[in-house]
């Protein structure tokens, strides 16, 4: 499942547990979703589901839902 | 750990973090970029040897600074990127004038001689060497960037010292590849210019030298013989069949690999032989066959027999008084690794490859499992002092009491006293001795020095018999206190090499009576239980000394008056002293 595998990665990069991230997770409600470990955070995501983005996309990548939003583009068109 | 994903090491560490006993080895990682997914993972990387590793990252572009803020830890890593020792360099160099980069390089030079001033007395120091080969791999000539480097790493390979390891960060990136070790999105964005592959492949390099630095480093390697030394079985083959010459090309793999075997027993590993054959068809081989580049005397045992190779191995471990941690097996049959990694699992296991070129290339990566940071005449000889015991055992069978076998062996001990004393081999004892030592704690080779030159007494001893030298093998050293007349043992120790001959005795009736010669009316000791010293626990109270105070990990005992030490009374050790 496309959700659970993006908040198991949240979970190892923010350090905090898997019941405290839910589909409201952004850097204002996830205390430790600073710009260091958002870049961790794509990283690990791009490995995790062997994807790449572009460079403009990484900045959007700022809620899980946009996340989710850009993971399913980029699975679908095969990248 | 190449397997591994960056988010599992990061949930996998924080398991480690938690579960790990004991205090933490701290880890400082200074840099001038952004460096921070390398501490997570070198974090990982030593806990999972058992090392409880805290990295701790210094402020960014700091480096000068955090020297002298974090001296006091157990590791430093130093990661200079050239392209950013000023902003953008990476750029900018090729548009600066001669003199502008010379400037720049003095500058530079400055820094680097005092960072590695700062850092002298930390226990392992990683600094790496300049590289500019991520910008200048396209270029035929080298450019200002490139050249910089050069000049840099002059200045840093003339002042680094022992326990400061230059990492070559060129061989990692050729190991990883240009394209996969960097992350040019993350460094326009971040200033984080390594890949997360990188950094994996970084702490993979340089694994050895903390394995080295916390005592865990492996010393002996155990060699199976057919299809391991030589192409073919020598029960099946016979000996003018078993292929280790230029004839094949097989041959020739083999004769490379037993002359990377020699180069690893020339740098201190001690090989040996673990082989289910004929032990007169392996001693035919081993001191007649042409093409044989090891010989008898190479190896420091021989276990060639039909038993099982895990007992074998058990049996090696007591007989050269080893842990089976220090152990690592190299077969080219699945089975007999099998068994051993089942039964033995504290054992390190490597198969022959089956794509048999490959084989020397195992045996260079193999040679990191043994990384030592300094090289003593001692290591050189050590295969000779472990054979030299052999005969010693061999000569024990005859007599009637362990007392008479010790006073037929002619056991002399020598013991230096201060300015007498070999720095570099005292350090080496501190850092490696683990069994018998009663406070473990670990010295580098500055430390011995500062000690030396401060209210110390340092005091070791080299010891033989009518077999042979053992070398410098036992340390003690005594700190003076405040008050006159007041000193305590900051370190006892002896090599596991030396144990059973009461050499430590005498060695300690001498210092008592050197510390009262001096006027000490009072010396304090203190044994810190370790996993490993265990059998040390009762020395002092064995020595006569008073046992004041006790807790799980801790004793605390006093002598006083140094009159009333009774000494131990054995006439069979002789004692010569030097530097008094």
């Amino acid at each position: 499942m496309v959700s659970e595998r993006i908040f198991s990665v949240m979970s190892a990069v923010f350090g905090v547990d898997r019941s405290k991230l839910g589909e409201g997770a952004a850097p204002g409600t996830v205390e430790q979703w600073d710009s260091l470990r958002h870049m961790n955070l794509v990283l690990a995501l791009e490995e995790e589901f062997g994807v790449r983005f572009a460079e403009d996309q990484i900045e959007q990548l700022m809620s899980f839902p946009l996340i989710e939003l850009s993971l399913r583009e980029l699975i679908q068109s095969g990248k | 750990m190449r397997e591994l994903k960056y988010s599992e090491i990061l949930a996998r560490n924080r398991e480690l973090g938690a579960s790990l006993p004991g205090a933490a080895y701290r880890v400082a990682l200074l840099s001038n970029v952004v460096m921070s997914q390398l501490g997570e993972v070198l974090e990982f990387s030593l806990r999972r040897q058992g090392i409880k590793a805290e990295v701790t990252l210094g402020e960014y572009d700091n480096i000068v600074q955090d020297s002298e803020r974090f001296k006091e830890f157990d590791a430093l890593v130093v990661f200079w990127e050239a392209a950013n020792l000023v902003e953008g360099l990476h750029v900018a160099a090729d548009t600066l004038s001669d003199q502008e980069i010379s400037a720049l390089a003095e500058r530079v030079e400055g820094e680097v001689s005092l960072v590695l001033e700062n850092l002298k007395h930390v226990p392992l120091v990683l600094f790496n060497r300049f590289s500019s080969l991520v910008f200048s791999a396209d270029e035929l000539h080298n450019g200002p960037l490139a050249g910089l480097c050069d000049r840099l790493n002059i200045t840093l390979d003339k002042q680094v010292s022992a326990s400061q390891i230059i990492v070559g960060l060129d061989k990692i990136l050729a190991k990883v590849g240009l394209d996969a070790a960097t992350n040019f999105r993350q460094f326009q964005s971040a200033k984080a210019l390594y890949s997360i592959n990188f950094l994996k492949a970084y702490v993979s390099h340089v694994e050895p030298a903390f394995l080295a630095a916390t005592g865990r480093g492996r010393k002996v390697l155990v060699l199976d013989c057919d299809n391991t030394l030589w192409g073919g079985i020598l029960g099946e083959d016979g000996e003018s069949q078993i292929q280790m010459g230029d004839a094949t090309w097989q041959g020739h793999v083999f004769r490379e690999v037993q002359c990377l075997l020699r180069g690893l027993k020339q740098r201190g590993v001690l090989l040996a032989l673990c082989s289910k054959n004929n032990p007169e068809d392996v001693d035919g081989v081993l001191s007649c066959h042409p093409d044989m580049v090891l010989r008898d005397a190479n190896f420091v045992a021989k276990k060639v027999n039909w038993c099982d190779k895990a007992t074998n191995i058990r049996q090696l471990a007591q007989d050269l008084n080893l842990g089976l941690d220090s152990f690592v097996f190299l077969d080219d049959s699945a089975f007999e690794l099998g068994l051993v990694e089942k039964e033995l699992p504290q054992v390190r296991c490597f198969k022959v490859p089956d794509t048999l070129s490959e084989y020397p290339s195992l045996i260079r990566s193999m040679g990191r499992e043994f990384f030592t940071s300094s090289m003593t005449a001692e290591d050189a000889a050590k295969t000779d002092m472990y054979r030299q015991e052999w005969a010693r055992r061999d000569a024990s069978v005859r007599f009637a009491s362990v007392e008479d076998y010790l006073r037929s062996l002619g056991l002399k001990i020598h013991i230096a006293w201060g300015a007498a004393v070999s720095v570099q081999r005292a350090a080496q004892m501190t850092q490696k001795t683990n069994q018998f030592n009663l406070t473990t704690r670990r010295y580098t080779e500055s430390d011995i020095r500062r000690m030396l030159a401060d209210n110390y007494s340092i005091a070791t001893f080299a010891a033989s018999d009518r077999y042979g030298d053992y070398g410098v093998t036992g340390l003690a050293i005594i700190r003076f206190g405040a008050e006159k007349m007041v000193a305590s043992i900051d370190s006892l120790l002896m090599s596991c090499r030396v144990l059973g001959r009461n050499l430590e005795r005498v060695f300690f009736d001498h210092l008592v009576n050197k510390l009262r010669a001096m006027g000490i009316g009072r010396l304090h000791a203190e044994y810190f239980r370790t996993a490993k010293n265990d059998q040390v626990s009762g020395f002092y109270d064995t020595m006569g000394l008073r046992l004041v105070s006790e807790s799980a990990d801790r004793r605390d005992y006093l002598l006083q008056p140094l009159v009333d030490y009774q000494p131990c009374g054995i006439d069979y050790i002789e004692v010569s002293e030097d530097g008094v």
